[in-house]
């Protein structure tokens, strides 16, 4: 391989994109998760970053003319158990596929940092032979909180980490033309502390309190878009407590700041 | 030297220029009769041309024997400054940002930009990408651009969007001068834009040193190139190196190597940058990626950072510029002024 060879010409007149599987939520990130980049959503527990997931595992396998990617996706969970329940009841509302969408989805638990590495080397020869075209882990926090402590020699070593798997990550999704999403939690913000401005000015609130993304701004380096989902608790009477959601672009090179509700349906995610 | 640096009349200058007298070495040797016959002017004017040109060579060969002798192709400051005023800038498309830079991002310098993720590092990278290519009739370089790609951000729907505002703002422009927009039409479709731009993307720190050695070739051989961009230049440098000796040298390496493409092409190089955390007095604070011996690597360096709600440009360092910073915005058409109505630059 030579220099020249990196020189992509001529370039494509458009990105490929990946459906949400919802027209209004498409919109939003104008065609879908776009390929060869890494795509982030950020949410509190029980938002419904593993709902989205779950319905792109399937929106990958839709045909390209349908905004799939007509492939395969791998799920690699920190978070457990695997929502076996709830893949199936989705499956119920969907179109029927030719195949069985579930030999289409290939899916490794995570238990450490350092399984993550070995199954990143593997992936060279697993996504080929697959046709693997999305890779969705969920989540990187889990991973990550509790196994580094809260000192400068560990924190580089952590952010170190970062940039290897991103950069792995990154480079599969060029090599085989991947979309690739990760989940990632949030972090309380306190009011006290100095915070670092992260995308965009305004401060995110998820059930009323300030957050953050986890993992911190060398993290925030590595991912190209980073999405926000986060609700807010409606009081409707007297005692109905209505939740309302919400998907917000942070940052991405190609979208503008905007967001929009959502609702989560037995037959999956959408926009409204 | 050239004699259109000679303190000689406006149609002087011209005659001597139509009749092919270019350098003033050409009329170095010329008698004042031959210089008068081939200008149609008096003997005496052609006297009084070579004597003020003869004055002028004359002061020159004197600097140039004593350092052409040692360092091949020098220049002396007087050249330089000449050069530096007929050298265009980049826009920005951004007019405050521009005041603060001076006309905007120069040629044969290495620029470095850097800032939180989100506050429009990429966006300026493209916008560049895209100005480099106005056409000189509107004041630019009808230039191409390099855009090496570490991080997987560029997009070419964004291109496309930017390209076309720029497209657009070129009509405009036409129709402000009554000029006839048909003959300028051709070049400002968005897709050719797209076409001007050299993409590569690489996936490790070894493609990216390959990449920058090999630019020279590829710009010997693509000299209308005006721009290169390495978004980032960080991302490969901050995975695990054990060795931080070896990526200062192959950092500090990679900067002269720049310095030298910027200097030798007549480009500017554009590098960005991230920004981390230094604990410094007490406190983390904000600094520019890859510590203290890569600051020296870049002409000038600017930082992007939030001010409240708005986005604002930093000169941290720069040798001819003052520090001041600008607001900005990233609008759906670019990199635009900030419309907040408050004052626009601040001097510092």
């Amino acid at each position: 391989m030579t220099p020249g060879e990196l020189l992509r010409r001529p370039l494509p007149a458009q990105t490929a994109k990946l459906t949400l599987g919802c027209p209004i939520l498409d919109r939003l990130l104008r065609g879908g998760i776009p390929c060869e980049s890494i795509t982030e959503i950020v949410a509190e527990s029980g938002t419904g970053k593993t709902q989205l997931a779950l319905q792109l595992l399937l929106a990958a396998q839709l045909p390209v003319s349908d905004g799939g990617l007509a492939a395969a996706s791998l799920y690699l969970h920190s978070e457990f158990p695997f929502p076996f329940r709830r893949i199936h009841q989705l499956l119920f509302h969907r179109p029927r596929f030719p195949h069985n969408p579930l030999d289409r989805i290939f899916i490794e638990p995570l238990h450490s940092i350092d399984h993550l590495f070995d199954v990143l080397p593997r992936l060279d020869d697993i996504i080929p032979k697959s046709n693997i075209k999305l890779i969705v882990i969920d989540s990187i926090a889990a991973l990550f909180r509790g196994e580094f402590d809260n000192n400068a020699p560990e924190l580089k070593r952590r952010s170190g980490l970062f940039f290897k798997i991103s950069s792995k990550l990154k480079f599969y999704a060029r090599k085989f033309g991947l979309a690739v999403v990760l989940t990632n939690q949030v972090t309380d913000v306190m009011e006290s502390s100095d915070n670092l401005r992260i995308g965009n000015p305004v401060s995110l609130f998820t059930s009323g309190r300030k957050v953050c993304a986890a993992l911190g701004l060398s993290w925030a380096n590595c991912v190209n878009t980073r999405l926000f989902m986060w609700r807010e608790e409606d009081r409707v009477g007297d005692e109905n407590v209505q939740t309302r959601r919400f998907l917000r672009v942070v940052f991405a090179p190609h979208l503008p700041d905007s967001s929009c509700e959502f609702v989560i349906r037995r037959e999956g995610l959408f926009g409204v | 030297m050239d004699v259109s640096s000679l303190p000689i009349s406006a149609s002087q200058r011209g005659k001597l220029i139509s009749a092919g007298y270019a350098s003033l070495s050409s009329i170095s040797s010329l008698s004042p009769s031959r210089l008068a016959l081939d200008l149609k002017i008096s003997e005496n004017e052609a006297v009084e041309i070579l004597k003020v040109a003869s004055g002028r060579s004359g002061g020159q060969d004197k600097i140039e024997s004593g350092s052409c002798a040692i360092v091949n192709g020098a220049q002396t400051a007087w050249d330089m400054l000449h050069e530096e005023e007929y050298s265009k800038c980049i826009t920005t498309s951004c007019s405050n940002l521009d005041e603060i830079l001076g006309g905007g991002i120069h040629c044969k310098e290495v620029t470095e930009i850097g800032g939180v993720p989100g506050i429009g590092k990429t966006q300026l990278g493209i916008q560049l990408a895209v100005n480099v290519q106005i056409p000189a009739d509107y004041g630019g370089l009808g230039g191409k651009a390099v855009y090496i790609d570490t991080e997987g951000s560029f997009m070419v729907e964004r291109v496309l969007q930017i390209a076309e505002a720029c497209a657009q703002d070129m009509l405009e422009y036409n129709a402000l001068l009554q000029r006839d927009s048909q003959a300028c039409l051709v070049d400002t479709q968005p897709k050719s834009f797209l076409d001007n731009i050299f993409y590569f993307r690489v996936c490790t720190y070894t493609e990216q040193i390959a990449v920058i050695n090999y630019l020279e070739k590829f710009l010997s051989e693509h000299t209308d190139v005006k721009v290169v961009i390495v978004d980032s230049i960080t991302f490969h440098f901050r995975q695990d190196f054990e060795d931080m000796a070896l990526r200062t040298r192959l950092l500090s390496g990679m900067a002269l190597k720049l310095m030298k493409l910027a200097k030798k092409f007549n480009l500017a190089v554009v590098l960005l940058n991230q920004v981390t955390t230094k604990f410094k007095e007490g406190s983390f604070q904000l600094t520019l990626a890859l510590g203290d011996s890569w600051a020296h690597a870049a002409t000038n360096r600017i930082i992007l950072y939030w001010n409240g709600n708005e986005r604002h440009a930093f000169i941290d360092k720069s040798p001819s510029l003052p520090s001041a910073s600008s607001p900005y915005t990233v609008t759906g058409r670019g990199i635009r002024n900030s419309t907040s109505n408050c004052k626009r630059v601040k001097l510092m």
